[in-house]
């Protein structure tokens, strides 16, 4: 009953998305650089997105996951754009301080 | 500043707008009395209230729009009166900074946001072969909100004053400090309400495109304007969130007292400026392209071609819907930032004019050769493809960031964006009014007439904003009341204020048009009255509720069209019993507690405005444990309604 | 009603695979919301005029205890859709409350960061970049208020009409949003709190 109730997947998912938060950790226990800090949380956040995504949330397992990717690959790239491009026009290319 | 402007509930000592309060309740009481004494409250809550039919969702959305039209146009006329000649009286400065800012409000967001998304709803799922959209409820409350925020909107002028702005509310302007009575609230509110609306018909169109085409239509098969609505409302599903988020902090900056957009303890008035147009560039695009749908289908229909260079058309699409997304800092270029900035903007920006000269030169692949007769509708869109043109090479101009420092928000800039929404949106829906006005009320408007207002309407269009070119470069700044007289700017303005009521009668004429042809005009039985391709001319005319009694199944683009030529029909099968959603009036009740609650918030009053926010969640809880599952049209119903209609029809 | 016996309960009719798309979709324009909240934080988050700091704000302990909340109601709302597809209600329902309970506490200690904060002296309105920082949290804390009072209508459902196409797609949907959130958040852990602290 029990492993029927917590699929072996799901057990790892949790595992992995708790040990990547701890990782995530690493950048204010240690001291590195900017660069370096950023870059691991970049890595940490996405992973532990694409675990939710893929495992918990079943992205792939509809007829219509062309579409979902679809959708999701314009919002990132939306998400991005504003992002990156606020910060590009308000303050990285921004004259006036 | 007017000091009799602020902290005023009704706004009673303006003559102007005491007549026009007087005329709204003389109106509406008349119209009261009428339906209660030809007894249609009934008819008005069962057949139109509370109806989840996306034609007749549609035909609401349009109504509201054309009496936006009206609105925004007397706003219109107003400013050019104003302007007509130097020194004038006929306004003062802040009542013209409340009609330029309510003007462009209107026009974009209240007139050609819901004329578009009207001829959306009732075209769309005629157009797939679909019998209504994804979510018909969420339809109607898409609609509900939309009217809920114009109406909001609308009455800030009568109580407690509109906002004036701009329509793009820029900060520091738009702040408390600067502009004081509750005019702004009244815009975050009623824009926030309104937004929320046109993202669910995003999320809604999107699906029934994707997942509700008749049998055998893949997306390369789709009708072009059926191909621009999908495009167009990826674009509201990701950029209707930005304007969410900024309308918000709008109404904490001004009534909460958060620091976004202050000028002290860190905050930063541009990022309004930016994060508006990260909304309203592809804003832009979100009126622009249905249009451009719109023309596909018809040039191709009256030049009795298919459209020219298909593929390339889509591809165009998606690269503007993409593109739109990266250009939004050409609004303010002069803000101060860097060359790097200006110079990434201003590439970005010319590069989305490569796929929309592409979609000029299918037009006019399209009409070469062909056999092109002259409807109104097809007159429309030919005079867009040049004045369109104007209007797209001085867009290029403006792109140039150093050459926008001269042209930077001075009547240059006026006149170009004019002479690409006007015929980019105005034209389109008008030419998408008359050419799918059979198809809802089965006969056409009169061409005579048709013709007359397009003639009234494109000349007058040039003669209002072609001077306006030559204005801002001679140096006229937009937005400015008044002028002396030495600047030399007074004949061109009036030239371009006798273009303006040229404009007004036009559309007069447009009006005059619907109401003789509803008289006049002989009932078309055929259904498909323009001899056209798409399938929403397979059905009868008024398309029955059910939209179609035997979904086509489609194995080309155009099927119809080569269905009518080759004698075929696109389904032989026997009739089957239909599957329909049920009314509901939740929509328009959650609504009215979307204005009252948003009402409420414009003054702070927080109390009431909570209690009918928690109204809203009572309505959204009521529904989850609402158990409805719709009804069906019985096979013999089916038969019965297509026997009166005339016959079977695919 | 169409109901095709081949795939799970909640895609079963064509109604419910419309309403699984159109919240996908939906999610779209909120990766689109929670992106432009960030862009306003990532541009302000230096600007704090005369107020604190993110530094000086910022305290792990409860940022942790939140992540590991709502990590754990991740996990247990997947639980819950498994339990479901296999057709145990019960334990479907046992697993949805669960999440509630793991989801009223990260609102709890969400609640005491901020109370924390307006003690210390730092209110929305101190600086730009506190609006902003309690804005993104805020709007994030919010949609996880909401989805507590629709986590508990649609569990009520299920007690009373038991796993129905209906049912079935209300529920999945719902862990759709609660995944989502998750995702938000872990991006406001990495982005917001570590990002803030990290000794440069």
């Amino acid at each position: 009953m029990m492993k029927q109730l917590f699929p072996k997947q799901h057990v790892m998912g949790f595992i992995f998305s708790l040990a990547l938060s701890v990782v995530a950790l690493a950048v204010i226990t240690f001291d590195m650089s900017y660069k370096m800090g950023m870059g691991i949380l970049l890595v940490t956040a996405l992973a532990q997105a694409s675990v939710q995504l893929l495992l918990f949330m079943h992205i792939g397992e509809s007829e219509d996951r062309r579409t979902l990717y679809t959708n999701i690959g314009y919002a990132l790239f939306v998400g991005v754009v504003t992002i990156l491009g606020t910060l590009f026009t308000m303050i990285w290319g921004y004259q006036i301080r | 500043m007017d000091t009799h402007h602020e902290q005023q509930f009704l706004i009673l000592n303006e003559p102007m707008i005491l007549a026009a309060m007087i005329s709204i309740v003389v109106g509406g009481l008349s119209i009261f009395i009428g339906l209660t004494y030809f007894k249609k409250w009934g008819y008005l809550w069962r057949e139109w209230i509370t109806t989840v039919d996306h034609k007749k969702i549609g035909v609401m959305y349009i109504l509201v729009a054309l009496i936006m039209l009206f609105r925004g146009g007397v706003d219109a006329l107003l400013m050019r009166g104003q302007t007509a000649m130097p020194e004038n009286g006929l306004l003062d400065a802040q009542h013209y900074n409340e009609i330029f800012t309510t003007h462009g409000v209107i026009m974009i967001l209240f007139m050609a946001m819901p004329f578009i998304i009207g001829l959306m709803n009732v075209v769309t799922p005629l157009q797939i072969g679909a019998r209504d959209v994804a979510f018909p409820r969420l339809n109607s409350v898409s609609f509900w909100l939309f009217a809920a925020g114009a109406g909001l909107f609308n009455i800030s002028f009568i109580i407690g004053g509109s906002p004036d702005a701009g329509w793009s509310a820029y900060f520091p302007l738009a702040s408390l400090e600067f502009s004081p009575t509750v005019g702004n609230n009244y815009y975050a509110l009623s824009l926030q309400i309104a937004g929320l609306g046109t993202l669910m018909t995003g999320i809604n169109f999107v699906v029934t495109i994707l997942k509700m085409r008749a049998p055998g239509m893949t997306l390369m098969k789709m009708p072009m304007f059926t191909w621009s609505v999908l495009i167009t409302n990826v674009i509201i599903v990701f950029a209707f969130p930005v304007l969410t988020v900024a309308l918000a902090l709008m109404t904490m900056d001004r009534q909460f007292g958060t620091k976004f957009f202050a000028m002290q303890d860190g905050g930063m008035d541009m990022l309004w400026a930016n994060l508006f147009w990260v909304w309203g560039h592809p804003e832009v695009y979100i009126v622009i392209l249905p249009a451009f749908g719109i023309y596909s289908e018809i040039i191709s229909t009256f030049a009795r071609k298919n459209l020219y260079g298909y593929k390339s058309m889509v591809i165009s699409m998606v690269a503007i819907s993409l593109l739109s997304f990266v250009v939004w800092a050409h609004h303010f270029y002069t803000m101060g930032h860097g060359v790097m900035v200006n110079s990434v903007f201003s590439i970005t920006t010319m590069l989305i004019a490569v796929p929309t000269g592409v979609k000029i030169f299918n037009w006019l692949l399209t009409l070469h050769k062909g056999k092109i007769s002259f409807t109104t509708p097809m007159l429309y869109s030919l005079a867009f493809i040049p004045i369109f043109t104007i209007g797209g090479v001085t867009g290029v101009m403006l792109a140039m960031a150093s050459a926008d420092y001269q042209y930077h928000n001075t009547m240059f800039l006026v006149a170009h964006f004019h002479y690409v929404l006007i015929p980019g949106t105005v034209f389109a829906v008008i030419a998408g009014f008359h050419f799918w006005f059979p198809k809802v009320f089965g006969f056409r408007l009169n061409e005579k007439l048709g013709k007359l207002g397009f003639w009234f309407i494109t000349i007058s269009f040039n003669v209002a904003f072609f001077p306006l070119f030559i204005l801002g470069l001679n140096g006229m700044t937009r937005r400015m009341y008044t002028y002396s007289e030495s600047t030399g700017y007074g004949p061109l303005n009036m030239l371009s204020f006798i273009g303006a009521v040229g404009l007004g009668i036009g559309f007069i004429i447009l009006v005059y048009n619907l109401y003789w042809s509803i008289r006049y005009s002989p009932r078309d039985e055929s259904g498909d009255p323009w001899d056209a391709r798409s399938l929403e001319w397979a059905t009868h005319s008024p398309v029955p509720v059910y939209n179609f009694a035997k979904v086509p199944k489609i194995n080309e683009l155009d099927a119809f069209w080569f269905a009518k030529k080759n004698n075929e029909s696109l389904n032989d099968e026997p009739y089957e019993k239909i599957h329909m959603p049920s009314n509901s009036g939740m929509p328009f009740l959650m609504s009215g507690a979307f204005f009252a609650a948003g009402f409420c918030a414009v003054f702070s009053w927080w109390i009431p405005a909570i209690v009918f926010t928690l109204l809203i969640f009572v309505f959204m809880g009521l529904r989850s444990f609402e158990q409805d599952h719709g009804y069906y049209i019985s096979v013999e119903e089916v038969e019965r309604t297509e026997r009166e209609l005339g016959g079977d029809k695919e | 009603m169409k109901v095709d016996e081949t795939l799970p309960l909640e895609y079963s009719t064509e109604e419910n695979q419309l309403k699984i798309l159109g919240f996908w979709i939906f999610l779209g324009a909120e990766i689109a919301l929670f992106s432009t909240l960030f862009a306003v934080y990532f541009t302000l988050e230096n600007r704090f005029g005369t107020g604190p700091s993110a530094q000086e704000i910022f305290h792990m302990p409860p940022v942790m205890i939140e992540t590991i909340l709502l990590l754990t109601s991740s996990f247990t709302i997947g639980l819950g859709i498994h339990a479901m597809r296999l057709g145990l209600k019960k334990a479907m329902m046992a697993f949805f409350v669960i999440t509630l309970v793991l989801g009223l506490g990260f609102l709890g200690v969400e609640i005491y960061e901020f109370v924390t904060y307006v003690n210390e002296g730092a209110t929305i309105q101190t600086s730009a970049f506190l609006s902003s920082l309690m804005t993104l949290l805020g709007t994030h804390g919010l949609h996880v208020t909401f989805g507590l009072f629709w986590g508990t209508a649609i569990l009520l459902q299920v007690r009373k009409r038991g796993l129905t196409p209906e049912t079935a797609n209300k529920s999945f949907i719902f862990s759709l949003y609660w995944h989502f959130l998750d995702v938000v958040w872990i991006f406001i852990f990495s982005f917001v709190y570590l990002k803030g602290l990290m000794v440069l």
